[in-house]
């Protein structure tokens, strides 16, 4: 690459090859810099605060679950619950976001004593991770029972 | 019988790679053009170091000698960046200023906003603009130089420089969508589920929307093609022509729908470096009515 540099720049003035070899050296070592911090974090697993990894919104949305609650009917079926409806909780409140496991048991603990003694309750939940969606609950079990 | 090395250059891959080379160092160190666009990105970046920070160093924010320290720096930074005095010296401080925010302030002192991507990106365009002949137009250092001139009865110095600082803004955006792409060449972004996390996190909520499922497939594996393209085509004539509208379009999306700060603005802001100098020089001569004569001169100074 310094031949290179010797070849681009050779027709001017010794000042002027030494600026241009030092201009080239420093862009590489740039380039090399911004390079490096990406490379080391993605590439070999290597965390630093000091390296830009450029990675973007891998961590927005780890944790929050998807849940979904049904409730069976005196009839043997199973219908949807309104979690907001059964807990008197507003849409857009604290009950919109589950953002833990912790948090949906609390949950899961407070719609099983509003629906009373003996209710039925299923439910589905999944968390976020890095790796994908993993299943937290199924709906294999009644959720109030034990 | 030839020696190795004369082997060696003869063969015509060898050949092909020098001339690629040769023309790389040619495009990185070697070129001059119109300080223009510098100058407008100069002038962007201060405006966005504004956009992101004043309101948080106002002086009664944080009274602490190191708060102050840090506020008075700023401001008399982003200032003579923004007027353009001592230009390449202001960006340098105002880049300075940056990567303190996001290193001492922002990981040693816990203030996690400031450790974003969009904090480190400013930085380094304050930086690497530093690098540009970002003060020889629109700028304090341009109109003290032509009010020289006049003094002395010379010509103003032409408004052109060496634009390798704008390459190597053309290199961080290249390696910036790069690395950004190939995290999330992974069945977990692909599938579209880390995009529905997100949906989840900041729109619905733990409720799953109906029907979310194949389009955060769709365009998560869109973003991803889309973000390998930019990193690979916006450098390039031919294919900037077809990347530029969805680039700012992606980045637009972005903005409108996620917390990302002064990111976005940066990304376009940034964008003027892929463009050559001397092209954008004689669409500002032509919006301003003046034609060529209007241009930045050839003479470099």
């Amino acid at each position: 690459m310094a031949d290179v540099v010797s070849v681009r720049i050779g027709a001017e003035s010794a000042g002027r090859v030494s600026a241009g070899h030092l201009r080239s050296f420093a862009f590489m070592a740039i380039a090399g810099f911004m390079i490096a911090g990406p490379v080391a974090e993605q590439v070999f697993g290597v965390q630093s605060a000091w390296l830009r990894s450029w990675t973007m919104f891998s961590a927005i949305g780890v944790g929050v679950i998807d849940a979904s609650f049904e409730i069976r009917r005196p009839d043997g079926g199973l219908v949807p619950l309104d979690r907001f409806e059964m807990l008197g909780g507003p849409r857009d409140g604290k009950l919109k976001w589950i953002q833990n496991r912790v948090e949906l048991a609390s949950i899961i603990t407070r719609l099983c004593t509003a629906a009373g003694q003996g209710a039925d309750i299923r439910v589905r939940a999944r968390q976020a991770t890095r790796g994908g969606w993993q299943i937290i609950h199924t709906d294999a079990q009644n959720a109030c029972a034990g | 019988m030839p020696a190795p090395a004369d082997a060696t250059a003869d063969w015509p891959g060898w050949r092909l790679m020098h001339a690629i080379a040769a023309r790389f160092v040619d495009w990185a160190v070697c070129s001059e053009g119109s300080s223009r666009s510098s100058a407008l990105i100069r002038i962007g970046v201060a405006m966005l170091f504004w956009s992101r920070w004043a309101g948080e160093l106002l002086l009664y924010r944080d009274q602490s000698p190191i708060g102050l320290f840090l506020a008075v720096n700023f401001f008399i930074a982003t200032v003579l960046l923004f007027i353009g005095y001592h230009s390449r010296v202001a960006a340098l401080w105002t880049g300075a200023v940056g990567l303190v925010m996001y290193y001492y302030f922002g990981f040693q002192l816990g203030r996690e906003p400031w450790t974003h991507h969009h904090a480190y990106l400013l930085a380094v365009a304050a930086l690497l603009i530093a690098l540009t002949p970002c003060g020889r137009s629109y700028s304090l250092d341009r109109y003290l130089a032509v009010m020289r001139a006049e003094r002395a009865g010379v010509p103003p110095p032409a408004e052109r420089g060496n634009l390798w600082g704008l390459r190597l803004i053309v290199v961080q955006l290249s390696v910036l969508y790069f690395f950004a792409a190939f995290d999330k060449t992974s069945y977990a972004f692909l599938s579209g589920a880390r995009l529905e996390a997100i949906v989840l996190w900041y729109y619905a909520g733990s409720d799953y929307p109906a029907g979310l499922a194949w389009p955060a497939m769709i365009v998560s594996v869109a973003v991803v093609a889309l973000e390998y393209c930019l990193a690979f085509g916006l450098p390039f004539r031919a294919t900037r022509r077809y990347l530029l509208l969805p680039g700012l379009a992606f980045h637009a999306i972005i903005y409108l729908t996620l917390p990302v700060y002064t990111f976005s603005a940066t990304m376009v802001l940034l964008y003027l470096a892929y463009f050559d100098a001397d092209a954008v020089d004689k669409v500002i001569a032509r919006l301003q009515g003046i034609g060529l004569a209007g241009t930045a001169g050839e003479e470099i100074s």
